[in-house]
């Protein structure tokens, strides 16, 4: 089992009048290899799960095995390996250095794997280019359009070839055919290297595409199986 | 990620926020550099101000009597018991200024009432004259026991006058006329000043522009008070003390044995040394340095807070940028490091330019308030240097230590 949780609550403003469960009493389990969608309403608690799967967060209670090992027990320089090595993260609203190009943006993880340099140059062209972003690699983030800055956020998120991709709306702000696009490197990637995909959308279509699917509403996992059980 | 990488890193994070890391150096400039002037500028005014000191000679006593009643030759009692002084005082001569008009020609050239600027003052004096004056003998020779005695026609230059009456020619051997009589030059004083005679409009060169005057002086035997000075009373004298505290001594003895010597009715008698009031002086200038020490912290102070503004107003900035960094799997070292860094390149390139504006700055004014070349103090340099690098890394790692210890999502959420 790749990822095990177990009874995860995340608990805003705890015990004040203007506590926020976004996420309350969540057990899931991902094996290497899967391709899962999670889908719910704004504000049910989809990004909070997330963050916390990628471990940029950590949950008020509960339990995180990944591979096996227990997250909470690890240090900060063990969780930024984690970070660095086995997750790409595509967050839902991109978070790229505005003071550097696309480029330099893409070549951040690897920089910080330690990759030597005449590696680099290659692997974030070839990230570039999967996203159909190579010929804007000396563009700023102010100088793209969303969706561009998405398509070089997603760029970063698979340079490293991490064996997890976490995927918060990364067609969101894609029109149809690059959100297609967007979907088929993700779809190509868990097919050729056998890498786990875990998607968050609100777009059924999209989500459709998944062979499992994690609907939440209110902090709390409502349905977990199959694109037809849960009527897409 | 290894230091080559967190230099480059931080290479690249000053080049691509340009506006951010040239108001961080600007900052330090001007601190620094306000800092040097003004540490270097009040020490350049002590400079000036000891220099002034030294020329007028230290332990010097200034001794004005009179008397009026017959009988008392004040000039040879004061001369035969400054010699019972030789304890404390190395040498005693009338310094008579000649106060009425008088005319000095050599050829052409003539100095007198009609020139203020290069009138000479006229002194009457004997051989221990230059001693007690601190004047030296550049060319020529000084006085004489013989000169006083034989009330012999001569005369020594101060520089500045030499250079009036002579310009180019060497005036040793030379005669001048003083009121028409014929005096032979015997010797030249060595300047004092630097030449300089027209004031700063700060006024911060008066001591260059009065050592100057002490240069255009004449001194001649003060046994030719007759032919000279009408044969006027000659009521001014100076005496050498040894060192500081025989010059109190003899300041003392001197008071009393005037005192004893000019009955209090037909005449006066007093010795003074400006010793004192040069120690007052030079607490006063105490004073003034401290209060630019204290306009240079604050000038320090303002660039520092410079400094801190733009990293503080960017901190927000740079707090999400640290989340995403952490995000994408940067260890909270890495991130330090880059940071201080990067502080670090910004403060030194900084505080270089600052250092060249600082001396740069420190030689015009030294130039045009002292005309010496005034350079800061090496440990002014350092430690202005050290504090303002110290400043500005202290505030551009304050956001790396603040929210390298953050989860990444809360690091992203700053606002
Ligand atoms: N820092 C926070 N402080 C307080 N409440 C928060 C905070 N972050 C999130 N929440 C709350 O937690 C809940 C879940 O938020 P989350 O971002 O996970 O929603 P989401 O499912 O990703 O929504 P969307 O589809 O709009 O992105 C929301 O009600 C939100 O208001
Ligand atoms: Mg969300």
């Amino acid at each position: 089992m790749l990822i095990d949780i177990r009874d995860l609550y995340k608990i805003y403003n705890e015990g004040l009048e203007s506590e926020v469960r976004a996420l309350d009493g969540v057990s899931l389990t991902i094996d290497r290899g899967e391709f899962v969608a999670i889908i719910g309403a704004s504000g049910s608690g989809k990004s909070t799960l997330m963050n916390i799967l990628g471990c940029l967060d950590i949950a008020s209670y509960g339990e995180y095995y990944l591979d096996g090992t227990d997250v909470n027990e690890k240090t900060d320089r063990e969780l930024a390996h984690l970070r660095n090595k086995e997750i790409g993260f595509i967050f839902q609203g991109y978070n790229l250095i505005p003071a550097l190009d696309a480029y330099e943006n893409v070549e951040l993880p690897l920089i910080y794997q330690g990759i030597a340099p005449g590696r680099r140059d290659g692997m974030v062209m070839e990230a570039l280019e999967k996203v159909a972003m190579a010929d804007r690699y000396h563009h700023r983030p102010s100088e793209m359009s969303g969706g561009q800055q998405q398509r070089v956020a997603i760029a970063r998120a698979i340079a490293t070839h991490p064996p997890i991709i976490m995927a918060d709306e990364p067609t969101g702000a894609l029109d149809s055919k690059t959100g297609k696009h967007v979907l088929e490197i993700l779809h190509r990637l868990h097919g050729e290297a056998g890498t786990t995909v875990i998607l968050i959308t609100h777009d059924n279509s999209i989500a459709a595409t998944a062979e499992r699917i994690v609907r939440i509403s209110d902090g709390k996992i409502i349905y977990d199986g199959t694109k037809e059980g849960a009527g897409l | 990620m290894n230091i080559s990488q967190a230099v480059k890193m931080a290479a690249k994070s000053i080049s691509s926020n340009k506006a951010r890391s040239a108001l961080t150096m600007l900052g330090i400039i001007i601190g620094l550099a306000a800092v040097i002037i003004l540490v270097s500028y009040a020490q350049g005014q002590n400079l000036a101000m000891q220099r002034y000191y030294e020329s007028m000679g230290t332990n010097k006593i200034q001794i004005q009597a009179w008397c009026w009643r017959g009988g008392v030759d004040v000039s040879t009692e004061l001369y035969n018991y400054c010699l019972t002084l030789d304890e404390y005082v190395k040498g005693v001569t009338p310094a008579q200024e000649v106060w009425s008009d008088f005319t000095i020609k050599y050829g052409v050239k003539t100095l007198g009432r009609d020139n203020y600027e290069t009138r000479p003052t006229l002194y009457l004096g004997n051989d221990q004259f230059s001693v007690c004056n601190n004047y030296a003998i550049a060319k020529g020779r000084d006085l004489s026991y013989l000169d006083i005695k034989k009330e012999n026609h001569v005369c020594v230059l101060g520089a500045a006058t030499a250079q009036d009456l002579f310009d180019m020619v060497d005036p040793i051997g030379k005669s001048i006329t003083i009121n028409g009589m014929p005096f032979l030059v015997v010797g030249l004083y060595q300047a004092k000043g630097s030449g300089q005679t027209e004031y700063n409009e700060d006024g911060s060169n008066w001591q260059e522009v009065a050592m100057t005057r002490l240069d255009r002086v004449i001194l001649t035997p003060y046994t030719l008070n007759r032919v000279l000075n009408n044969n006027q009373d000659i009521e001014q004298y100076v005496a050498k003390g040894k060192d500081s505290e025989s010059t109190k001594m003899a300041v003392a003895l001197l008071n009393n044995f005037l005192a004893g010597l000019i009955p209090e009715d037909y005449g006066y008698g007093q010795a003074y040394s400006e010793d004192q009031y040069q120690e007052s002086q030079n607490e006063a200038n105490a004073m003034q340095q401290r209060f630019l020490g204290g306009i240079a912290a604050i000038s320090l102070l303002v660039g520092g807070i410079g400094i801190m503004n733009i990293m503080l107003v960017t901190v927000t900035e740079r707090t999400r940028e640290i989340g995403i960094r952490k995000a994408i799997g940067a260890e909270r070292r890495s991130i330090v490091i880059q940071f201080l860094i990067e502080a670090a390149m910004i403060c030194g390139i900084g505080g270089i330019f600052g250092i060249g504006v600082g001396y740069l700055g420190t030689l015009v004014v030294g130039k045009l308030s002292f005309d010496t070349i005034l350079l800061p103090s090496t440990g002014i340099t350092i430690g202005a240097f050290a504090i303002s690098v110290a400043i500005g890394i202290i505030f551009g790692l304050y956001p790396a230590i603040k929210a390298s210890g953050l989860q990444p999502v809360v690091a992203l959420r700053a606002d």
